[in-house]
């Protein structure tokens, strides 16, 4: 459970140090990718509370995603079409659904242990 | 068990991966100001196309007026003293348009704003109609060419306020203005400092600095003159 924060932190700690520099004009489609990314870090965490996660599955949708929004909003951009609308309105969507369920799993679980607790007592 | 290690591994490199992405686009967006900046970037592509297709426009009519004046040097060969004539004409006309550098004496005028001394507030600006009053007499006394802070005043020449700003040939500029013009020193400054006159007007609220100048230099009007919708009439 705490090897993937730790890995994050790992790479925040990563990207703060190294000079790593994206060019000015694809700074749009990098953020992108990062909502789509961002977007597969919470449909796993849902998946893994669901109880169906699998690994090759996230590791798929995370890069296929982040490409796709990425090359769907370069696409966009060159027909002047903002796709990248569309992105990120998908990706918002589902992310806050996925928070939500996310939600309702934990809230539900502190309850269950509560009531554990409550029949401990009794 | 080793299956949840190595899914877990994955998971963590993925999320190394996001975190990377998150802090360099963090970064990014930090150093350079988001998506502001995308805008002027995109302003300023616009500008740079905008100018360099002037500037294409411009080297063209170099080559256009090049080509006249081979033209006319050609045709001078066999006159003589018609095409001196035309030549000094050709002159003239140049000076008048304002598309060569002139020297000559004039006067020069400083037109600043003074200071309220305890605060050190500015009390007064400079208004477009004050530098239009100060070109308006100075050709009116016989300034043969004419320049505010270097801008060369020819027939289209426009002043005007745009904010804090006062737009003359389409730059922008503010205090302290410069105005320079050729002329007679004496008629262009008695014409100034008449009683009564501009500088009596303008330097109730503006500091009017009137010096006389034996060799001035006026630039030459920078832009391209264009006329599309005019044309000389040809029949009479």
């Amino acid at each position: 459970m705490w090897l993937p924060i730790f890995g994050m932190l790992l790479g925040i700690l990563l990207g703060m140090l190294l000079p790593i520099r994206v060019p000015m004009a694809y700074s749009s489609y990098m953020s992108i990718a990062v909502l789509a990314a961002l977007d597969s870090v919470f449909g796993a965490i849902r998946a893994y509370l669901e109880g169906n996660f699998e690994t090759d599955v996230f590791i798929s949708g995370f890069f296929g995603n982040s490409f796709l929004a990425a090359g769907l909003a370069y696409l966009g951009d060159r027909l002047d079409v903002p796709i990248y609308l569309a992105a990120i309105f998908a990706f918002g969507n589902r992310m806050f659904n996925n928070f939500a369920i996310i939600r309702r799993y934990l809230l539900g679980y502190l309850k269950k242990r509560s009531y554990v607790e409550n029949d401990k007592n009794k | 068990m080793n299956k949840r290690i190595s899914g877990q591994l994955a998971v963590a490199f993925v999320c190394m991966i996001l975190g990377l992405m998150l802090a360099t686009q963090f970064k990014n967006v930090q150093k350079v100001g988001g998506n502001v900046s995308l805008q002027r970037t995109q302003e300023l592509t616009r500008e740079v196309q905008k100018l360099k297709q002037e500037n294409e426009k411009m080297s063209n009519q170099i080559r256009e007026y090049d080509q006249k004046i081979w033209e006319y040097e050609n045709a001078a060969k066999g006159e003589g003293n018609l095409s001196q004539a035309i030549y000094d004409e050709l002159d003239r006309m140049r000076m008048l348009a304002g598309v060569v550098d002139l020297e000559g004496p004039g006067v020069v005028v400083t037109v600043n704003t003074f200071l309220t001394t305890p605060q050190g507030q500015l009390i007064s600006n400079v208004n477009y109609e004050d530098l239009l009053k100060l070109v308006n007499e100075l050709n009116a006394a016989g300034a043969e060419a004419i320049s505010i802070n270097d801008e060369r005043i020819i027939s289209t020449t426009e002043i005007r306020n745009a904010g804090d700003y006062i737009v003359i040939n389409t730059n922008r500029h503010s205090v302290p203005f410069e105005i320079k013009a050729i002329g007679n020193p004496d008629t262009l400054e008695a014409a100034l400092k008449l009683l009564g006159g501009v500088s009596d007007e303008l330097s109730q609220v503006l500091d009017i600095n009137i010096r006389r100048e034996n060799k001035l230099y006026i630039p030459k009007y920078e832009k391209l003159i264009e006329f599309d919708y005019a044309k000389p009439v040809q029949d009479k």
